[in-house]
C-alpha cells in the first residue's frame, strides 16, 4: 500500500515537576501508516506519556512531533485533531455509567457533525463488530470487564480515527478474555484501516504486533521485529 | 453525513447532548435531591412570600377605587381608627359648606369584643389590621354606604330605623361561616345579617356595618360619631380640600386621605417586601453554595470521566456546558418543586384557615413567578460556574491519571 509515515517524533521531550522528572527525553519514533506496532519497557519509562504527546492530550517541551501530517508542536486545533484522528483505549474502560453501551460509543460524535440518525447507525456497526448488539441497552455497569473493554473499542473506532492509541488494553483483565480483546483490536485495525499503537507489560501481547518498540528512560532503546506468525 | 437540513441535524445534536446533561444530574441522586431542596426552601419563600404581598397590594389599590370617600376626617389627637364618639354629629352636615366638598356622612367606628367573634380576635391582630381584639362595627347611614366603598350588597341593606339588621363583610362572614339570614350576637343583642359585601379592601370587608343610630345607642355614643367621610368634587384636588378642612376647624380636625392610607400600608408592604427579599437573597446565598457544592464534589467524582471526554475530542466549551447545564437543570427542578409547593402550600393554609383566607387573595401575578424563575437560573448558572470552568480546565493527562 503506501510506505508514508503517519508519526514522526524526533527528540521529542516531556519533563514533569518543573524538569525533575523526564517522562520523554529525546525520543524518536516512525510509525507507517496501517502499522501495528507494541510499545514495551519497565513501569515509568515513559510510555504512556508517549502515548499522551501522540494523542495530543499533552504538548511536548521540545522536539518536534506530526501525526497524521499536523505538527502537534505548533497546532491550536488539539480537540479537533483527537476527535478526528485518534481512538483511545485506556486500561481502564472509563464508560459513563449512567449511559447506555449504544450512547457511550456515541459520545465522540457529539463534537462531528454528524446527525444522530447516522451516530446510531455507525455506533451499531461497531457495537456488532465488537458482539455486542444484544446488549446495546445495557448500562456498562451490568457488562462484564471484557465486555466493557469491547465497548471502549467500538468507541475509540466510532469517528473513523486514523490512529488508536491503546494503553494496556488488557491489563485489567484475565488472560483469556484479554486475548479475545487483543484479536478483535487486530482484527479492527486491519478492517477499519487503522494505525494501532498499544503499550503493554505482557511479553506475549507484544508478540502479536509487527513491530516491538521499547521504552526506556523516555527514549526508544531498541525495536524488534517478531517472527512473522501465521494466521 | 447529515441528511436534510443542516438546523435539523444540530438540532438532533443538541438534543442528544441535552439528555446527557439532564440525566447527569441523577446520578448521586441524594446529593442532588439535598442541593434541590436548598434551593427549592428559597423559591417557596420566595413565591409564597410574593403571593401573599402581592395579594395585599392589590387590596390597598382597591381602597383607591370610585365612588368612594376621598378622606376621613378625625379629630386631632385621636387614632385614625379610633372607636367611640368624639365628633359631633352636626358635623358632616357644616363641612359640606366647604368648597371641594361634594358630600359628607358621619360614622361611628366601634369594637365588639363579645365571645361569638372571638375567631376573628386572634387573626386581626396577627395580621396587624382591624381592629384590635373584637371584630370592627361601624355605625352608618344606609344611603350612604358607597362613600365607605360599599356600592352593592348581596342581600338588602339594614334600614336606618331598625334596630336589630346589620350588613357584614365576605371575609368576616367566611370567617363565622354566616350568611344573608343568619344572626349574630353583637353586645348581647341579637342581630339579622339582611347582606354582604366586598369592597376588596381586606379592612372594610373584616367589619360589620349597622344603622348610625342603633350604633350610637349601644355603645352610649348618642349624637357622636368618631370619623366623617368626605367626597370632593369631581374637579377639586383632594389634598387642597383636606387642607380646607383643617385650616377651617384648626386644632380640632385632622384629616387622612385614602392615597395616604394606601400610602401607609403600601410602606408596610414595601417593609415586608424588602425583609423577603433578603429573605431569598439569603436562600439564594445559601442555595449557590449548594450548589457550588454539589458540582464541585460532582466534578471531583468525574475527573478521570472528564479525562476521557477530552480524549474523545471534546472541547472544553462542551464540558463547560455540560457541566453548567446540569446546575441549572439541578435548580430549574428546584424551581419547578418549589413553586408548586408554595402555590399549594399557600392555598392549604388558606383554605384550612379560613379567616386568614378571607383577609388575603393570594396573587397569582406572572412576574412573582418569572421572578423566581430568574433567580433559580441565576443561581443555577452562578452555582455553577466556578465548577465549570474547573472542569473545562483540567488537564486531560492529569485527570485520566487521577484515581
Ligand atoms: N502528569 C504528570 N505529572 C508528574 N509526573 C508525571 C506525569 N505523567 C507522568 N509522570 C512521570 O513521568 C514518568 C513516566 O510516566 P509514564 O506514565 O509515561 O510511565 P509508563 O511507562 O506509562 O509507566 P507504567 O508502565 O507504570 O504505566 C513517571 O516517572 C511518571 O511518574
Ligand atoms: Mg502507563
Amino acid at each position: 500500500m503506501n510506505n508514508e509515515n503517519i508519526i514522526e517524533i524526533k527528540g521529542l521531550k516531556k519533563s514533569y515537576d518543573n524538569g525533575k522528572i523526564k517522562a520523554l527525553n529525546g525520543m524518536d519514533l516512525e510509525v507507517k501508516k496501517g502499522e501495528f506496532i507494541s510499545i514495551m519497557g519497565p513501569s515509568g519509562s515513559g510510555k504512556s506519556s508517549l502515548l499522551n504527546m501522540i494523542g495530543a492530550l499533552d504538548r511536548a517541551d521540545e522536539g518536534s512531533i506530526k501525526v497524521a501530517g499536523i505538527d502537534l508542536m505548533k497546532t491550536k486545533k488539539l480537540y479537533e485533531f483527537r476527535s478526528k484522528e485518534i481512538g483511545f483505549v485506556f486500561q481502564m474502560h472509563n464508560l459513563i455509567p449512567n449511559l447506555s453501551v449504544l450512547e457511550n460509543v456515541q459520545i465522540p460524535m457529539f463534537e462531528t457533525k454528524t446527525s444522530s440518525k447516522d451516530m446510531k447507525k455507525r455506533a451499531l456497526e461497531l457495537l456488532k463488530a465488537v458482539n455486542l448488539e444484544d446488549k446495546i441497552n445495557q448500562k456498562p455497569t451490568k457488562l462484564s470487564g471484557g465486555e466493557r473493554q469491547r465497548v471502549a473499542i467500538a468507541r475509540a473506532l466510532v469517528n473513523h480515527p486514523s490512529i488508536i492509541l491503546a494503553d494496556e488494553p488488557t491489563g485489567s483483565l484475565d488472560s483469556k478474555t484479554g486475548e479475545v480483546i487483543l484479536n478483535l483490536l487486530k482484527d479492527l485495525h486491519s478492517k477499519e484501516n487503522v494505525t494501532l499503537v498499544m503499550v503493554t507489560h505482557e511479553p506475549y501481547v507484544g508478540q502479536m504486533a509487527e513491530r516491538i518498540v521499547t521504552v526506556l528512560d523516555g527514549k526508544c532503546q531498541n525495536i524488534i521485529q517478531p517472527p512473522k506468525q501465521d494466521n | 453525513m447529515c441528511i436534510g437540513t443542516i438546523k435539523g441535524c444540530e438540532k438532533k445534536l443538541i438534543m442528544s447532548f441535552l439528555s446527557l446533561v439532564v440525566k447527569n444530574p441523577f446520578r448521586n441522586k441524594t446529593r442532588s435531591a439535598l442541593a434541590i431542596v436548598g434551593i427549592s426552601i428559597g423559591i417557596i419563600v420566595i413565591v409564597a412570600l410574593g403571593m401573599v404581598t402581592g395579594g395585599l397590594e392589590n387590596s390597598t389599590q382597591s381602597t383607591l377605587k370610585a365612588g368612594a370617600a376621598e378622606i376621613t376626617v378625625i379629630q386631632t389627637g385621636s387614632s385614625s381608627f379610633g372607636s367611640g364618639g368624639s365628633l359631633n354629629e352636626s358635623l358632616a352636615s357644616s363641612l359640606l359648606n366647604i368648597s371641594g366638598v361634594k358630600d359628607t356622612t358621619g360614622i361611628l367606628r366601634a369594637t365588639n369584643t363579645s365571645t361569638t367573634v372571638s375567631a376573628t380576635t386572634t387573626n386581626s391582630s396577627a395580621g396587624g389590621f382591624g381592629a384590635e381584639g373584637g371584630v370592627s362595627i361601624t355605625g352608618i347611614d344606609a344611603s350612604k354606604l358607597s362613600l365607605i366603598g360599599i356600592d352593592t350588597v348581596n342581600g338588602t341593606e339594614f334600614t336606618n330605623t331598625s334596630t336589630n339588621q346589620v350588613i357584614m363583610g365576605t371575609t368576616i362572614a367566611q370567617s363565622l361561616n354566616k350568611t344573608v339570614g343568619d344572626t349574630i350576637d353583637l353586645y348581647g343583642k341579637n342581630f339579622t345579617i339582611t347582606g354582604t359585601y366586598e369592597t376588596g379592601n381586606f379592612i372594610t370587608d373584616a367589619g360589620i356595618m349597622m344603622p348610625l343610630s342603633t350604633l350610637q345607642n349601644l355603645t352610649n355614643n348618642p349624637n357622636k360619631i368618631s370619623d366623617v367621610l368626605v367626597k370632593v368634587t369631581d374637579n377639586a384636588n383632594v389634598t387642597t380640600v383636606s387642607q380646607s378642612i383643617e385650616n377651617a376647624y384648626p386644632n380640632q380636625l385632622s384629616t387622612t386621605t385614602a392615597a395616604d392610607e394606601a400610602n401607609r400600608i403600601n410602606q408596610g408592604l414595601s417593609f415586608i417586601n424588602t425583609a423577603s427579599w433578603a429573605i431569598s437573597l439569603l436562600a439564594i446565598f445559601i442555595g449557590a453554595v449548594g450548589v457550588i457544592n454539589t458540582m464541585i464534589m460532582s466534578v471531583y467524582e468525574r475527573t478521570r470521566e472528564i479525562g476521557v471526554l477530552k480524549a474523545v475530542g471534546w472541547r472544553d466549551r462542551r464540558i463547560l456546558g455540560m457541566i453548567l447545564g446540569e446546575s441549572i437543570v439541578l435548580t430549574l427542578l428546584a424551581f419547578v418543586i418549589g413553586t408548586i409547593v408554595a402555590v399549594v402550600g399557600v392555598e392549604l393554609i388558606l383554605t384550612l384557615s379560613p379567616s386568614v383566607g378571607g383577609i388575603i387573595k393570594p396573587s397569582f401575578a406572572y412576574d412573582i413567578f418569572l421572578r423566581a424563575f430568574v433567580v433559580a437560573f441565576l443561581v443555577g448558572v452562578i452555582g455553577g460556574l466556578y465548577p465549570a470552568y474547573r472542569a473545562s480546565r483540567l488537564s486531560p493527562t492529569e485527570a485520566l491519571r487521577y484515581e
